[in-house]
């Protein structure tokens, strides 16, 4: 607060940060989805292969980090299980970010009524507990598959991104080349893809990547709760669920092993956004160009009748 | 002019209410609909396992007695005329009285959710101005990181965890329900129960908040008064606690009540790991096996508290932060005269001065 501004805001413009923090949880991350990728290159043994000799087996030698209670060999589940769980976090993301694009340039394009109906539409959507409605969603189509798992997820997080999408298109649709395009009789769809979207799109990938870390952890907790992926599929999400009656006989392994793998995920996706939200263009708040029009027009003596 | 501003505010308070019964009554015909147009068998939450087993007669007549048979538009005036009246039906699954059961639940959601919603506000406030004020030094960034890393954790491996190492290894705490059963029930046991479902509560939203503050007060901090302030030779504890403080503690108060209903309903996650008898484990068994009165009650009871929040907020947001009071008393006068600059023309100088008794220094605001 009493340093000097201009070195901060030089920071600032980059998103700069020690290396070792963020650097560390990318460099996992990268770790991480790579080896889920390649996984057949490098894991010992078959991960739906029940091993009913060895149910609930401490991190030894043969098993790396010890099986599960049913015996199967966690470090081979864990590799291939990330594969499904990143999966469903990029699908319900591509999803969820084609519906907010969508339903944003639509509100923010049209009439006031349309505008005002669609908000109204987002707000409610809002309003729902987000775990509760994939829930609600989810006991309606029963089945529980990939697919129907990142429809679910990608359909009840598009709420931000349409907001930001709205802000972003109600600003530019005012410029001379929207209009332009309008005038010569360009549809919808083109004024969105060549115009609409090279603006809006540095802003809303801070969204979009907090999206896929939200995806991914959305499909834990539903595989969680037994609304998920069925056991027999591997991936994070079910092989907790079986942590939950493990951890009452104190097999710690069942429980850190995933989880530490979600948990290093999420903070590499984190790290990543909130390095995306630095990237100069995307529009955040400009402190310095408010500071400017205030003092031009002197209006800080208003401001909250403070200084007077 | 007194009369005029009293007739007003009764008029603001009642479209209020107004808008309120009606969001009510349209979320609970919405409810209503899709959730008997959802898949799944009620008969199934009401009879159990059985209802597989029954004959077409017997269905028939377990579906007449349950008053499903009708058609829905029917049913649901059957089921307004009742709720209108205070008798919201019967819960399929516990044979007993919706408000009953309710009832015995809410007590515990409020413990939970209540305690966590203060609690959590009142650390992420502490945390935020400690982070505000020592910020860029090394406690603010270790303090951030931890935060992050900490708001990655999924709630559910926090609460296992916690079971793990208090419950099961360590064996100090009690690792499920809300009191001891066969327990005096007494204030300490529900404590005791409490602690663990607090902490992951609190540890889950902790960093959001605490993060929005301390931002929301280093922008204040960014603001031209802070500068005047420093250069009048104030001491930094004078500006932070009576200038930035003030300033950035409306929108937090709005959060805290934007977020009531958010933390009320997000606690079920943690109730169903802990087996904690709370509403939220209540209202997704009531979703997951159609047990439509219960559903109803708790939708609508969710409603209202989003609704009620949402209007917290606003009115907590037009009454401590004096700019957004002008600027909304400002707006309608605006609107109503039609004009907004009159008071730059000589005539309307008159006017606005006989506007500026009523109570607003509105041409200021309109002139900028």
């Amino acid at each position: 607060m009493w340093k000097q501004r201009h070195k901060r805001i030089q920071w600032k413009k980059w998103g700069f940060r020690p290396v070792s923090a963020a650097g560390i949880a990318v460099l996992l991350l990268a770790v991480v989805v790579t080896g889920c990728f390649c996984c057949e290159l490098f894991i010992p043994k078959d991960p739906s292969y029940f091993d009913l000799a060895h149910t609930s087996e401490a991190p030894c030698r043969e098993f790396w980090f010890g099986t599960d209670t049913m015996g199967r060999d966690l470090f081979s589940m864990v590799w291939q299980g990330g594969r499904i769980s990143l999966l469903i976090g990029f699908l319900a993301t591509l999803l969820s970010t084609g519906i907010g694009i969508l339903v944003g340039t639509a509100s923010g394009l049209a009439p006031e009524w349309l505008d005002a109906l669609l908000m109204r539409l987002t707000e409610i959507f809002l309003s729902i507990p987000h775990l509760l409605l994939i829930v609600f969603l989810q006991a309606m189509l029963e089945r529980a598959t990939v697919f129907s798992l990142s429809l679910v997820i990608g359909a009840t997080g598009w709420t931000s991104i349409a907001k930001v999408v709205r802000t972003e298109v109600m600003q530019l649709r005012q410029s001379d080349y929207v209009l332009a395009a309008k005038t010569m009789g360009a549809g919808f769809f083109h004024i969105l893809y060549r115009h609409l979207a090279p603006n809006f799109l540095p802003s809303i990938l801070f969204f979009i990547v907090m999206d896929i870390r939200s995806a991914i952890l959305a499909e834990a907790t539903l595989s969680f709760m037994g609304l998920g992926l069925p056991l027999e599929v591997v991936s994070w999400g079910s092989m907790l669920s079986l942590s939950e009656k493990a951890v009452l006989t104190g097999d710690w392994w069942i429980l850190l092993v995933p989880g530490g793998f979600l948990i290093v995920t999420l903070l590499g996706v984190t790290e990543i956004a909130v390095f995306c939200r630095g990237i100069p263009g995307a529009k955040i708040k400009h402190r310095s160009r408010k500071n400017d029009r205030k003092r031009c027009k002197n209006r800080s003596l208003q401001k909250g009748g403070r200084i007077a | 002019m007194k009369r005029i501003e009293i007739v007003s505010g009764v008029w603001y308070y009642g479209k209020k209410i107004l808008l309120f019964l009606l969001s009510l009554w349209v979320l609970s015909v919405a409810v209503f609909y899709l959730s008997r147009l959802a898949p799944g068998d009620p008969l199934v939450s009401y009879y159990g396992e059985r209802a597989e087993r029954m004959k077409p007669e017997e269905r028939a007549w377990a579906r007449e007695k349950l008053g499903l048979t009708a058609p829905i538009s029917v049913q649901y005036v059957r089921w307004l005329s009742g709720a209108l009246r205070g008798e919201f039906g019967i819960s399929y699954q516990y044979k007993r009285d919706v408000l009953e059961v309710i009832g015995n639940r809410l007590e515990n959601t409020l413990w939970l959710g209540g305690i966590g919603f203060l609690l959590t506000f009142l650390l992420a406030l502490l945390l935020g101005v400690f982070c505000a004020w020592h910020q860029g030094h090394l406690v603010d960034r270790l303090i951030g990181r931890i935060g992050t890393v900490v708001s990655c954790i999924p709630e559910f491996w926090l609460s296992l965890l916690l079971i793990l190492l208090f419950a099961v290894t360590w064996r100090i705490l009690p690792s499920s329900g809300a009191y001891t059963i066969g327990g005096t029930g007494s204030l300490w046991d529900r404590l005791r129960h409490l602690i663990l479902p607090l902490t992951v509560v609190v540890t889950g939203h902790l960093w959001y908040y605490a993060s929005l503050i301390r931002n929301k007060l280093l922008e204040e901090s960014k603001e031209e008064y802070v500068l005047f302030a420093r250069a009048k030779g104030l001491r930094k504890r004078s500006i932070f606690f009576r200038h930035c403080l003030p300033g950035a503690l409306p929108s937090f108060l709005s959060l805290m009540a934007i977020s009531l209903p958010h933390m009320l309903g997000g606690t079920y996650l943690v109730e169903l790991v802990f087996s904690y008898p709370g509403l939220g484990t209540l209202s997704y068994e009531s979703a997951r096996y159609q047990d439509y009165n219960l559903l109803m009650v708790l939708c609508l009871l969710s409603g209202g508290v989003v609704m009620l929040g949402s209007f917290l907020a606003q009115v907590i947001n037009e009454r401590l932060d004096p700019r957004i009071r002008r600027r909304t008393g400002t707006a309608d006068r605006a609107d109503r005269s039609g004009r907004i600059d009159r008071g730059d023309l000589p005539e309307g100088k008159k006017e606005a001065s006989a506007r500026k008794k009523i109570g607003g220094e509105a041409n200021v605001e309109t002139k900028a």
